[in-house]
């Protein structure tokens, strides 16, 4: 028994124990973080194994009916597990003291918080569809109890969980047909046969395999056409289950589609590749534009989420359009960039949506037009989101720089490298990926100046509190781990390469190209940048020594002190690129301004009011819904209520059945 | 002698179920219940003889004091409290058109029962389409009569066609089934007159037709 295998053992021992003790002997909210914090330290222990080298492989046939629980932790698998287990860390900690309220201290949502955790660590470690699909419902179910903990608090958290409840079954429902066509094709449902039968599949029935599973997995991982439920659930959820859905399960979309796609399958068409890399820059766009008109702080970034699983995507499918065209060494460059993201991610979203969540518990509010000037009476929160949102912004000290420049660098040396698509994908995706980045840094400029600095523009942020211990330690963990990635990314590039080389994309992963632009030192960049300011810094206190300084008040056109009513506010800062996106976001406004009785010149009040719904939602799912809508309303027809007419169909029925059976016998 | 007292067991099943049909008064279709409950009884007891078992004779006896005895009395009690609603008026099928419906019903439990009798043929399996006939004309009474005490009259009868069934094609299956069985069609029962009196109460009326309003 090898340390991997150890550390997953006691992931799953201490997450079932947890659990037990919350159901059995109500214990303290503590217990169950400090549970779940451990569970992810031991999941953390059994990935960071794996992608040393220390993969190992179980199978206990009599766990599950028909096929068996087998597991297998590989370098892949073990990415994702160390991932899953860090963000379960930050959240066990988080948790200890914010859910440490009635709606959350409820026993069936402290069970759910370890099994969910588990279940997550578990999915990337199945080694047969049976056990991939009994753990991706858990998943499912568990983080679902989770995401309507706090019903209470109104009807729309109903709404989300309903939204979510089927969205991931319907992704469930395309998953679980694809697997079984695969299935059916190779008799063998563990992963290893698959693997073999992968390559001879014929390539009709390897496409349809490849888009139903692409369907759930992408419904998973938030992509566009299915991303509906992701800004409502992840919003309502209690924090930290905002944070590991968003960090760490959303995650397991891509897994699934590098595991099927890549893996299973051995890469296949170039079609596929092209599909998902267009998915991934449309849902990158699309979801960083409605981010950016958001003013709600936990939608905005769960709307920053299908930005990030966006990008990885557009990695993911680059690599896959390399591989197809044969070149080994860009493929890898671009998986290896998608898997650095997918890590990068997980570390700034967990901090974010900590941070936010610490907002929350402090003012009851995630109105970003109403929050403001928390950085004195918050200021260990306030650096918490401002290292998170510097590092979602894609800007030279970040998380995400990184690995966008890396994918930015593959898809550029990819222009030669296919045939006419790629010459075409290529350029529209390295334009998509730069207008996400742009679009990312004023989000969150937005989310950041706006929610924490200037003057505070309501009563409750007035009275805000700095939160309790642990949650800052959660936030800080999750903050330093940001930095590092940011400064030494090539800390976790060995194991990433390990990741990226597990799955069939073979060949050397070097930072340095051929070109003399492709060398690149985060932590130079990062020295000289500190160096510069403290230049510009020095400078200028210099300069201003030599003259006499004197204290005076802002310009206010004379219209006395500032008030907070001046400040700009998310609306306002994101109108002018509501302007830009005018016809793509197609924003609702509604403008009343009210006159003064005497004068029709003298304004009295503006009401200015917008709405920017979501037009793909809008577009694909409202049909849909009316058409359901309609069907169940020609239902109720059937039913009057008449005890007659209801006793009536069964009798029919039963005695259709038995004229069916005499006629065909 | 055996198949001809099994035979006219079964056809007094039948008869009794199409009497249940054909009148209109509360308390005949209750007297034909009570009637059919000792056909029942009677087709037990011929096969006990037929098989001489001791057992087979208790649960003859206990089919006899329930359904002949214990269910008549229950309804008729509810049938007390009832007052003058003491007839099926208005059934949504009417009755010439009920009995040319339990003909068709008949001709499809044979059509549909065959298959069941080849499996192995001998007099008692012969007769396993009465009971299936009994099943569906109580299905029947439910689906077209209006009052409760029709109604459950109708769910009794579907329970004697499955018992009568089930003693046709297994020669009994078990005493322990069988008391399960019992006292669980008797707690139904219980249960459906305390349901009855509850419904008159508040309505004054027991024409389930009136409950159109409980949906949703």
């Amino acid at each position: 028994m090898n340390l991997a295998a150890t550390g997953m053992a006691a992931a799953v021992a201490i997450a079932v124990l947890t659990a037990l003790l919350a159901v059995v002997v109500r214990t303290r909210t503590s217990v169950v973080g400090v549970g779940t914090a451990l569970t992810g330290v031991a999941a953390v222990v059994a990935g960071a194994a794996a992608l040393a080298g220390g993969s190992f492989s179980v199978v206990l046939p009599g766990v599950l009916p028909l096929s068996g629980v087998s597991l297998t932790l590989d370098p892949l698998g073990g990415l994702f597990v160390a991932v899953t287990g860090g963000v379960a860390v930050a959240a066990g900690i988080y948790s200890m003291s914010y859910a440490d309220t009635p709606d959350l201290r409820a026993r069936g949502v402290r069970v759910a918080l370890p099994l969910f955790v588990v279940a997550m660590v578990l999915v990337p470690a199945a080694a047969n569809v049976g056990t991939l699909l009994v753990c991706w419902e858990l998943m499912a179910l568990t983080s679902l109890v989770l995401v309507v903990a706090e019903h209470r608090r109104g009807p729309q958290v109903a709404s989300a969980g309903r939204w979510y409840a089927v969205m991931t079954h319907l992704g469930f429902v395309s998953v679980l047909i694809g697997l079984m066509l695969f299935v059916a094709h190779t008799g063998d449902d563990s992963f290893a046969a698959m693997r073999e039968a992968g390559r001879h599949l014929s390539p009709a029935v390897a496409g349809v395999v490849f888009v139903a599973t692409l369907v759930g997995f992408a419904s998973k991982a938030g992509i566009v056409p299915l991303h509906a439920w992701l800004p409502r659930a992840h919003p309502e959820a209690p924090s930290h289950v905002s944070a590991l859905m968003s960090a760490a399960m959303v995650n397991l979309g891509v897994y699934g589609l590098v595991r099927v796609g890549v893996d299973l399958l051995g890469g296949g068409a170039a079609w596929w590749w092209l599909l998902v890399l267009a998915l991934g820059a449309v849902s990158a766009v699309y979801g960083i534009l409605q981010a950016a008109m958001s003013s709600d702080l936990k939608r905005l970034l769960g709307q920053s989420t299908t930005e990030n699983m966006g990008l990885v995507l557009i990695g993911v499918g680059a690599a896959g359009l390399f591989a197809s065209s044969g070149d080994r060494a860009l493929a890898a460059l671009a998986l290896t960039a998608a898997l650095v993201h997918v890590v990068g991610h997980a570390a700034f979203k967990t901090v974010l949506f900590l941070a936010a969540g610490s907002v929350l518990h402090a003012t009851g509010s995630r109105d970003l037009d109403a929050l403001g000037g928390l950085r004195p009476v918050m200021p260990v929160t306030t650096a918490a989101f401002g290292v998170g949102a510097l590092a979602a912004s894609a800007l030279p000290p970040g998380t995400a720089f990184v690995s966008e420049w890396l994918l930015l660098q593959a898809l550029i040396h990819g222009l030669p490298a296919g045939g006419v698509a790629a010459a075409i994908a290529m350029p529209v995706a390295v334009a998509a990926v730069a207008l996400t980045a742009g679009l990312a840094v004023a989000t969150f400029v937005k989310a950041f100046g706006v929610g924490f600095l200037a003057k505070p523009r309501s009563e409750a942020v007035a009275g805000a509190h700095e939160s309790p211990f642990t949650m800052l330690a959660a936030m800080g963990i999750a903050a330093v781990v940001c930095v590092v990635l940011a400064l030494w990314p090539a800390g976790i590039l060995p194991a990433v390469q390990a990741a990226a080389g597990g799955v069939a994309v073979s060949g050397d992963v070097t930072l340095r190209l051929n070109q003399a632009t492709g060398a690149l030192s985060p932590l130079l960049l990062t020295l000289g940048l500190v160096a510069a300011v403290a230049v510009v810094a020095a400078v200028m206190r210099a300069a201003v020594a030599r003259r006499v300084r004197r204290e005076a008040r802002l310009w206010d056109c004379g219209g006395g002190p500032m008030s907070a009513r001046m400040e700009y506010t998310a609306t306002s800062f994101a109108e002018p690129l509501q302007r830009v996106f005018d016809d793509v976001v197609q924003p609702e406004l509604d403008v009343d301004v009210s006159h003064h009785e005497e004068s029709r010149y003298l304004v009295q009040a503006v009401e200015y009011r917008r709405k920017v719904p979501d037009r793909i939602e809008r577009r694909l799912y409202q049909p849909v819904l009316s058409v359901i809508t309609a069907w169940g309303r020609a239902g109720r027809g059937l039913a009057p209520g008449s005890v007659h007419r209801y006793l009536g169909y069964g009798f029919y029925a039963v005695c259709g059945v038995l004229l069916l059976l005499a006629v065909t016998r | 002698m055996y198949v001809q007292l099994l035979d006219l067991a079964c056809g007094a099943l039948l008869l009794t179920a199409v009497l249940v049909l054909w009148r209109r008064e509360l308390t005949v279709i209750i007297r034909m219940f009570a009637l059919q409950g000792a056909a029942l009884a009677v087709l037990v007891g011929v096969l006990a003889a037929q098989e001489n078992s001791a057992e087979l004779w208790a649960v003859a006896v206990g089919v006899f004091a329930l359904r002949a005895v214990v269910l008549p009395y229950l309804l008729r009690r509810a049938l007390a409290g009832a007052g003058e609603s003491r007839r099926e008026t208005r059934p949504l099928v009417n009755v010439s058109a009920s009995l040319l419906a339990a003909a068709v019903l008949t001709l499809l439990a044979y059509a549909v029962s065959q298959p069941l009798v080849e499996l192995a043929p001998s007099a008692a399996t012969q007769a396993i389409p009465v009971g299936i006939t009994v099943v569906l004309i109580g299905f029947f009474v439910l689906v077209t009569r209006r009052r409760a005490l029709s109604q459950l009259v109708g769910f009794l009868l579907m329970d004697n066609g499955i018992t009568a069934v089930g003693f046709l094609a297994t020669t009994g299956v078990g005493l322990v089934v069988e008391l399960g069985v019992s006292l669980d069609v008797l707690l139904a029962v219980l249960v459906l007159q305390v349901l009855t009196t509850r419904m008159r109460e508040t309505f004054g009326d027991t024409d389930l037709d009136e409950l159109r309003e409980l949906r949703d």
